[in-house]
């Protein structure tokens, strides 16, 4: 039976300018004994969700929609009735902060105060359960006699998990617990909600940024973004394979699930609930069309009982390879496979690295996908066309490949100007004045001057780490959906190519596009790569989320390259 | 302990230092106005005799009260008195100040008090009120009301005040503390009698503070409201009256006793005034006599009774305030 029923709730907060849309058209239930947990940045509506169920919205909220409590239709309850179901039937763990608990009253009476309310108890009995919650949060009973601001942030939260757990409520809402919160203690606290779920059954609804935390306690979870919800199924599911854009971008931000990586966050802001239209998150999705700043897509239910709010179905596929396969003629009349059936997909802004130690065939391959050389067999899709049908590279946002050797891939006789001009001039895109302006911006991403004097200098002028970059400004000045980075540090040394990793990914996490980052330096890809393929003679032996391959490979070779670091 | 011990020394020490102060200006303020005790010139109230005393007379006087040796001299002197809990011999009344004191103090401190009782509850109250009904009719017609009032000074109302009630209406005295001559029949009916006098003075003292309280209560109230804590009251499910009351009202009436603290020392100066007013024979009228008269011993006794009662009750007000409020408490 359904515990709590939402549906299709608003609630905007009307103010004499204009009127914010915190949540905008929200609709879920929760069962008895179900944990359903709210994820989403601050901001996006989370906490107005819990008070809106508690009836604790300012007055200048326009709520409609509906919230069912049992048969119990809360915005038709007076306050008194309201004040029945409160805390006895729906108690809340608020988010900690200096003065969720009254300053000037020990926390004990703040704690015995609604059991003597709402349960008819005597003081002395109401002090002897309190002393027991006390326990129960593992908080010495001592401190009840305690004023707020003499307790820490830990103990306080312990104190708002006491309080909210006095009347023994049927539906727990618990907000933002672990904001403030160490390491251990948030552990502790963790451990402490599944416990008293197990033993007590208390229906939850877990609100939290902390997509770690929520997701080690909740069974369910639904993701927020401006006020809507944008995608929701089990756990486990959108933890490991993401659909939304936004709910990947939440957790590739996640340090406890990219333990290697840096961190990098959804680049912009969430739209302030003004007058928008269109998809919300599309000002920061990578992946929108034109349809999504025009409509607003619906929660749509997909297989594996999930449900998506996204007008191309959730993250879209960019590349996708089938039965690669291609061989060098040996001068000996021999053939060696160096690409071997190889079936390869790039999500949407998605950065894939594929590692392998040298000859394995990685170069290779990326030459395949960049069509530079044509596969024995198999097929290449970008965007559902073939690659070899339609020149990906000639035109803007498509693919573009750096190479490894920047000495290489630039001429020395080429000035910068021309050296990066050289891709629009051929495919004759804008007119002579864009073109300039084109390169000078796609200077400025790579960071490197775009002044006259830099613009005619010649490439055999400069340094290995500005060759590079002004190679890497050759690609982005096509705007690329693709970009393809073969082994583009190893030719520079380590600071240099440092700054160029680092260039590199903040380029793609501003840009959006994706990428193929092509390495045989596992630890440098971690950095960077959000899934990981593994090469080694020509076939992929082992794909998947970077820090899953690292911690725990599961194929020989990768052990074997994980175990390739030599100690200092 | 150690660093208690010296919190406790610097508080002492503080204390000693504003009264140092405090005693310099009483002592040399008075000496600055024109005149002395002996050359006045002039009767302020009709009726009032004035002598002129001959340039010897004054002179025999002024070497009796000892006001011809240096200002530095007498200084040392009064001090060296007040340390013997002398405050020397009013020149007017021809007695010694403490008894001066002691007899007129009694009314101030009932119509201070009693106003600073009525002030607070009905600021408090009506501010509560307000805050409930912000933004209603109720709330906006009672704060104009209440700040146009507060314009109004104290002596005008209890003009105001005296004209409609004694002189028009005639329902209460127009002068005095007690009824002159009158004989009591038990303790009912001369504290009957005393309440009778004191309710205009009080009553004007009462408005002229009202407005104060009010306004602190109401705004503090509205800005308790909006906190967390109200918030994590009302979900508690505690009922409206307890979440006003016990969570909302408690936190707010913190400022409210500091106010009511300052007011007291506030009201000690209009009380000369309202005083005057109600020829009310309390410490207030007795100031102005004795500045008139510059009965030095007596201004500087009463200055510095006024003075004393301020420190304590600023005093009193600080350990109130960290019983109420445990986050100032040591």
């Amino acid at each position: 039976m359904g515990l709590l029923k939402i549906k299709d709730l608003k609630c905007h907060y009307q103010t004499d300018i204009c009127s914010v849309k915190a949540v905008d058209g929200i609709s879920f239930d929760i069962n008895e004994g179900e944990i359903l947990g709210i994820v989403g940045e601050s901001g996006s509506g989370k906490t107005t969700i819990a008070l809106a169920i508690m009836k604790l919205l300012p007055e200048n909220t326009t709520i409609s929609g509906e919230v069912f409590y049992r048969e119990h239709m809360i915005s038709s309850l007076t306050e008194t009735g309201m004040d029945k179901l409160r805390w006895k039937d729906i108690a809340i763990v608020f988010q900690n902060g200096l003065e969720v608990l009254n300053p000037v009253m020990k926390v004990g009476v703040q704690i015995t105060e609604p059991m003597m309310k709402h349960l008819d108890i005597s003081p002395d009995k109401a002090c002897a359960k309190c002393a027991d919650l006390f326990q129960t949060v593992n908080l010495d009973p001592k401190w009840m006699d305690s004023y707020p601001h003499q307790l820490s942030g830990g103990m306080r939260q312990r104190v708002l998990l006491a309080m909210a757990l006095s009347c023994d409520p049927k539906l727990l809402i618990i907000d933002e617990v672990t904001s403030a919160l160490d390491a251990f203690t948030r552990k502790e606290i963790r451990d402490l909600l599944v416990e008293l779920q197990k033993k007590k059954g208390y229906t939850m609804l877990m609100i939290s940024h902390d997509i770690t935390f929520v997701s080690s306690v909740a069974s369910k979870v639904a993701v927020m973004y401006s006020g809507k919800v944008v995608e929701t199924g089990p756990v486990k599911d959108i933890l490991l394979s993401p659909r939304h854009p936004y709910t990947r971008g939440l957790i590739h931000s996640t340090p406890d699930i990219f333990i290697y990586k840096d961190l990098w966050g959804i680049p912009g802001d969430v739209p302030t609930g003004v007058d928008f239209k269109g998809c919300p998150f599309s000002p920061r999705c990578t992946q929108k069309v034109k349809k999504c700043n025009e409509i607003s897509p619906d929660l749509i239910p997909i297989p594996g009982g999930r449900e998506i709010a996204c007008h191309r179905g959730g993250i879209a596929n960019l590349l996708k390879a089938k039965n690669l396969s291609y061989s060098y003629h040996l001068p000996d009349g021999q053939y060696l496979k160096a690409v071997d059936n190889v079936d390869l997909e790039v999500k949407e802004g998605e950065v894939l690295a594929i590692i392998g130690q040298t000859g394995s065939g990685k170069s290779t391959l990326a030459h395949i996908l960049a069509n530079v050389i044509r596969s024995d067999s198999g097929e290449v899709l970008f965007m559902d066309g073939n690659i070899n049908k339609q020149n990906y590279g000639k035109n803007l946002n498509g693919i573009q490949i750096v190479f490894q050797d920047p000495f290489s891939s630039t001429s020395s006789r080429f000035t910068v100007l021309n050296a990066i001009k050289e891709p629009l001039d051929i495919n004759k895109i804008g007119s002579k004045e864009d073109r300039l302006q084109m390169v000078k911006s796609a200077l400025e991403l790579v960071h490197l001057p775009a002044g006259d004097t830099f613009l005619s200098k010649f490439c055999g002028e400069l340094s290995g780490g500005q060759r590079q970059r002004v190679a890497i400004a050759r690609a982005m000045v096509m705007q690329p959906k693709l970009l393809i980075a073969d082994e583009i540090t190893s030719a520079l040394d380590v600071s240099t190519s440092a700054n160029v990793l680092r260039l590199l990914k903040s380029l793609q996490n501003r840009r959006g596009f994706a990428m193929i980052y092509i390495s045989h330096n596992l630890y440098l890809t971690l950095k960077i790569a959000d899934r990981i393929a593994v090469m080694d003679k020509g076939k992929i032996v082992e794909t998947g989320n970077s820090h899953d391959v690292m911690s725990s490979p599961s194929n020989e070779y990768t052990k074997r390259l994980v175990n390739a670091k030599i100690p200092v | 302990m150690i660093i208690m011990a010296k919190d406790r020394n610097s508080l002492v020490f503080r204390l000693v230092i504003t009264l140092f102060v405090i005693l310099v200006i009483n002592f040399f303020l008075p000496r600055m106005m024109p005149g002395d005790p002996f050359s006045t010139t002039s009767a302020d109230e009709v009726g009032e005799e004035i002598i002129v005393m001959t340039e010897e007379q004054r002179l025999y006087y002024m070497e009796y009260y000892g006001l011809d040796k240096p200002v530095h001299e007498q200084f040392l002197i009064y001090l060296k008195n007040l340390m013997k809990c002398d405050l020397g011999k009013s020149i007017h009344y021809k007695m010694p100040v403490s008894n001066v004191i002691i007899l007129h103090i009694p009314w101030t401190i009932l119509i201070v008090l009693g106003s600073t009782l009525i002030s607070t509850i009905t600021g408090v109250i009506l501010g509560t009120y307000s805050a409930q009904n912000r933004k209603r009719g109720s709330d906006r017609i009672m704060m104009t009301g209440m700040i146009a009032f507060a314009e109004v000074p104290s002596f005008l109302l209890g003009l105001i005040l005296l004209l409609i009630f004694s002189v028009h209406l005639r329902l209460f005295p127009l002068a005095g503390a007690i009824t002159p001559f009158a004989h009591y029949n038990g303790l009912a009916e001369q504290i009957l009698d005393i309440l009778y006098h004191a309710f205009l003075p009080v009553m004007t003292l009462s408005l002229a503070q009202l407005t104060g309280v009010y306004l602190l209560t109401r705004n503090t109230l509205i800005t308790v409201t909006t906190k967390d804590y109200v918030r994590t009251a009302r979900a508690k499910g505690l009922g409206e009256k307890t979440v006003w009351i016990r969570h909302a009202l408690r936190n707010a009436l913190l400022p409210v006793v500091t106010r009511v603290g300052f007011m007291i020392g506030i009201m000690m100066g209009g009380v000369v005034l309202v005083e005057s007013v109600f020829s009310y024979p309390g410490i207030g009228v007795t100031l102005r006599s004795a500045v008139i008269s510059r009965d030095y011993p007596l201004i500087q006794g009463i200055l510095l009774v006024i003075a004393v009662s301020i420190l304590v009750c600023n005093l009193l007000v600080d350990k109130i305030y960290s019983k109420l409020d445990p986050r100032v408490a040591v």
